[in-house]
């Protein structure tokens, strides 16, 4: 399998084949038949299920887990589970109270959810020596948003001095989680995913979102891993911004367009990632999944480029769409990516 | 009844305190508006909606976000507030039906959801708003007990939009005539016809004019005596 592959093609390098990732999150639990909310609350099921689902699908890198949940509810937030979902949050805590008075502490290894994460992540890593194990962190303005609810988005304008102490303050949560992915369970990506960064405009994003992802960035290189910035919906406007800043390399969903994607990255030379059509093919097979994927192949040539969904998979994604987007990438790497174009020096 | 000049000039600033989120001007002319006697529902159809409908052009733009959406909505608010007392009561041109609203189970995601129920507030709709995070049998409960002719369902995450297909399939079985619109980041139009529903709203403005034009083919579809 291609760990090393993976690696380099998020630092932004040519590779020999291109890196498959699935983002198999709560599919994970399918796989092996339990639902999301035990399997989440459970270190030996989500070895079982994160193992299983790596081999299944021949993955070069697989997360941990992909639940933006992990820290929010190791902060106190109320939430609720779901048997087919990752867990939601249903209380912000900021909503009314400033951080001081609420008592929020930034959550360490023994704290909340962490120690089964922890457990799990050992048993992974220790199973899947030769795979990409990608732990996902909640970035730092879908944290604020866990914490202070949709007022952030407006503080950002009006309330600027709270916006700031508030996504900081996430920031140096997200570093804490990348100190545990990095350094207690030896995750080789870290990822700040950051999916209502989009959201806002490319000015407040680097005003906010750019200063408060630093400390995840700091404690990845320390630690001698690399990082991803991981981003949802449109972010045509700010994928500069996410170029620039200061991970290894990003990741987007379907809704971009991936070869505007690839030229933002050549030129910023940093490495990205995505972008199957999560809804209508991988889930629906309204579009063929074999063509999705040599879609995205082609346009992602074989410099810098991670092949993964655009966002993580639903439960009970079929299967059989999987796999074709499997044969799809087996065909490519073994005809087409010993002669990519990107690689070509002019 | 306020001059043609005078009318212009609080629809100019309703319009554009909306667009430039100065929620104290839109507060100042509509009451100047109804100081002036101006009708109520001109005021918010050609003042504080016309204003909106900007604001929808810069989003689609990209030179708008979230956050001054949020800050528009505030302000259109603020001067909803003030005129919507004052509608007329035979202001039928405004009442378009009722709809229940809600985003469906497992997501908490309702910015977007918030801005339709604004819009179908502002094109005169009776709105049920059953908030985030809504148990899907609640949908068809809801709309049973209020006799709504629409279901405005909305998903920000793939995993959660795949319950919406649980969702109409539960309105249907109880009441086939109801109309089931869509909308939310991963639904296409496309999803929208393989789920079942009736309609599907692209974006805030869109989703009312869809609304409007399934309720019409309803109505249209019982007077003829045609199972909808």
């Amino acid at each position: 399998m291609g760990k090393q592959h993976v690696i380099d093609a998020v630092k932004g390098l040519a590779t020999e084949k291109v890196p498959w990732v699935p983002y198999s999150g709560v599919h994970s639990a399918f796989l092996i038949g339990e639902p999301a909310d035990k399997f989440l609350q459970d270190p030996d099921l989500i070895a079982k299920g994160v193992i299983y689902a790596a081999q299944r699908y021949k993955a070069d890198g697989i997360p941990l887990l992909f639940d933006l949940t992990v820290e929010a509810i190791s902060m106190g937030c109320n939430h609720k589970w779901w048997p087919d979902n990752p867990p939601s949050i249903t209380g912000h805590p900021l909503e009314n109270k400033s951080l001081a008075e609420s008592g929020i502490k930034i959550p360490s290894s023994k704290d909340g959810r962490w120690p089964v994460i922890i457990e799990a992540g050992k048993m992974v890593r220790a199973a899947l020596p030769d795979v990409a194990l990608y732990g996902i962190l909640c970035g730092p303005l879908t944290l604020a948003s866990h914490l202070r609810g949709v007022r952030i988005f407006t503080d950002v304008y009006k309330n600027k001095a709270i916006a700031r102490e508030i996504i900081d303050f996430c920031g140096q949560v997200g570093g804490e989680a990348a100190r545990i992915y990095a350094e207690e369970i030896g995750c080789d990506v870290i990822a700040i995913t950051d999916p209502v960064a989009s959201l806002i405009k490319p000015k407040s994003f680097r005003e906010f979102v750019t200063p408060a992802a630093q400390s995840a960035i700091k404690v990845t290189r320390k630690a001698g891993k690399v990082s991803s910035f991981f981003i949802c919906g449109d972010a045509t406007k700010c994928l500069e911004e996410v170029a620039m800043v200061g991970t290894d390399g990003f990741a987007i969903d379907e809704q971009l367009n991936l070869n505007y994607v690839r030229d933002i990255a050549l030129k910023h030379q940093v490495g990205f990632g995505g972008n199957l059509k999560l809804t209508l093919a991988m889930s629906l097979g309204l579009v063929s999944p074999r063509e999705d994927a040599l879609i995205s192949l082609a346009a992602g040539g074989s410099t810098g480029y991670v092949f993964a969904p655009g966002c993580d998979m639903p439960y009970d994604v079929p299967v059989e769409h999987i796999d074709q987007v499997i044969e799809a990438i087996e065909f490519y790497n073994t005809y087409y990516a010993r002669y990519p174009h990107h690689m070509v020096e002019k | 009844m306020a001059s043609e000049e005078k009318r212009a000039e609080i629809l100019k600033n309703l319009s554009e305190g909306v667009v430039e989120y100065d929620e104290d001007r839109v507060k100042e002319y509509s009451n100047i508006a109804l100081d002036e006697k101006m009708d109520a529902y001109d005021a918010i159809m050609n003042g504080l909606a016309a204003g909106m409908e900007i604001v929808g052009d810069l989003y689609d733009r990209q030179e708008y976000f979230v956050p001054e959406i949020l800050m528009c909505a505030d302000a259109l608010y603020a001067g909803l507030d003030i005129l919507k007392p004052h509608l007329k009561i035979d202001d039928a041109s405004g009442v378009k039906g009722q709809v229940v609203i809600g985003t469906v189970q497992g997501d908490v995601h309702d910015i977007g959801k918030n801005l339709i129920k604004m819009m179908f507030d502002v094109g005169g709709f009776t709105v049920h708003d059953l908030g985030r995070d809504v148990p899907l049998e609640k949908f068809a409960e809801e709309q049973l007990k209020t006799d709504s002719e629409i279901v405005a369902l909305s998903a920000m995450m793939t995993t959660t939009m795949m319950g919406m297909k649980k969702v109409i399939a539960m309105i249907k079985e109880k009441n086939p005539d109801v109309a089931i619109m869509l909308g939310g980041a991963p639904v296409t139009k496309d999803v929208a016809n393989l789920f079942g529903a009736d309609g599907y709203a692209e974006s805030a403005g869109n989703a009312v004019q869809e609304a409007i034009k399934m309720i019409g083919q309803l109505r249209k579809l019982k007077e003829d005596g045609v199972p909808a």
